[in-house]
């Protein structure tokens, strides 16, 4: 069991850090905006979809308007969360 | 790096609970708290350390339970190569590369100086460890209470969505993100999370052109 532990531990730091090292510079397109737009909505929306979805949107939209209000990242991301729990509270 | 640092926060506030819970649910299936605990040490992803665990605990034989911790990482290795131009990975950069770590990097790094983005991307990464090892060990500890309050605990992991929101806001008139995503989205509601997210950095990586934007 320790043997798989290491051995997921270093494949997941090859999987990082080879792609990454030395001086030659990989086109890699779009790939970060792309992934970025992807663990996003991989992260909102749990399947199936379900009226939690709406409960996320709307959180989701008082983030985005917590970050307009305050122009701060980190209090939008906190007013967001706060806001997911007070619906779930609501019975969203 | 204490800049990095205080960035952090965002992240560290959505590790916590998750962390909390992956300990828990370590404790849960019979493994001791030192194993446990050296998993978020050694490995730092979530994923596949839940994955890992979860199979252990069905008696799925531990290499194969390994390998497939390893297939849900494959998105990991995009990471790396989109945040060359601003940094170069050396071995500590590239242990920290988590998701959140990686869309954080990727929007602040441009912004920063050359000299000052590795202490930065240090800090955030730091920030990130720390928070993910402290919940692992408190749940693993039996901590689990903390969790006794659903709400709260949703209401924190609900940060990292919320962070990854305001992270891809830039990106969300790109086509070939917005594809990507559908790609991604797709396969999560198949069930198939890592491979969509995979198959999404796959389709950014075949778009060799910059994305411009609307001219005006």
């Amino acid at each position: 069991m320790t043997l798989a532990l290491l051995l997921l531990a270093l494949g997941t730091f090859l999987l990082r850090f080879l792609p990454w090292r030395g001086e030659k510079s990989l086109k890699t397109g779009q790939a970060g905006p792309a992934l970025v737009v992807a663990l996003f909505l991989v992260s909102a929306f749990s399947p199936p979809p379900s009226s939690e979805w709406v409960r996320a949107a709307l959180a989701l939209l008082g983030t985005y308007l917590g970050l307009g209000l305050t122009g701060n990242l980190g209090v939008a991301v906190f007013l967001g969360a706060g806001l997911y729990g007070l619906l779930g509270a609501l019975g969203f | 790096m204490g800049e990095g640092l205080r960035a952090a926060w965002p992240i560290a506030l959505g590790y916590f609970p998750v962390a909390v819970a992956f300990g828990a649910l370590g404790a849960q299936a019979g493994l001791g708290y030192l194993w446990i605990q050296l998993t978020s040490l050694l490995v730092f992803a979530g994923a596949s350390q839940f994955a890992l665990v979860g199979l252990l605990a069905q008696g799925v034989p531990p290499l194969l339970a390994a390998s497939l911790g390893l297939l849900l990482n494959l998105r990991h290795a995009f990471y790396g190569p989109a945040l060359r131009p601003y940094l170069k990975g050396g071995p500590l950069e590239a242990f920290f590369l988590t998701d959140e770590v990686f869309a954080l990097a990727l929007r602040t790094l441009p912004g920063l100086s050359p000299e000052k983005r590795r202490g930065y991307f240090l800090g955030l990464g730091l920030g990130a460890y720390l928070s993910w090892n402290l919940g692992t060990a408190l749940g693993a500890l039996g901590a689990k209470g903390l969790l006794a309050w659903p709400r709260l605990g949703e209401a924190l992991a609900f940060a990292l969505p919320a962070l990854f929101l305001l992270l891809a806001l830039p990106h969300l008139r790109n086509p070939v993100a917005l594809l990507a995503g559908g790609v991604a989205l797709g396969f999560h509601l198949l069930g198939q999370t890592a491979w969509g997210l995979f198959l999404a950095g796959v389709v950014g990586l075949l778009w060799k052109e910059p994305w411009k934007g609307r001219k005006a």
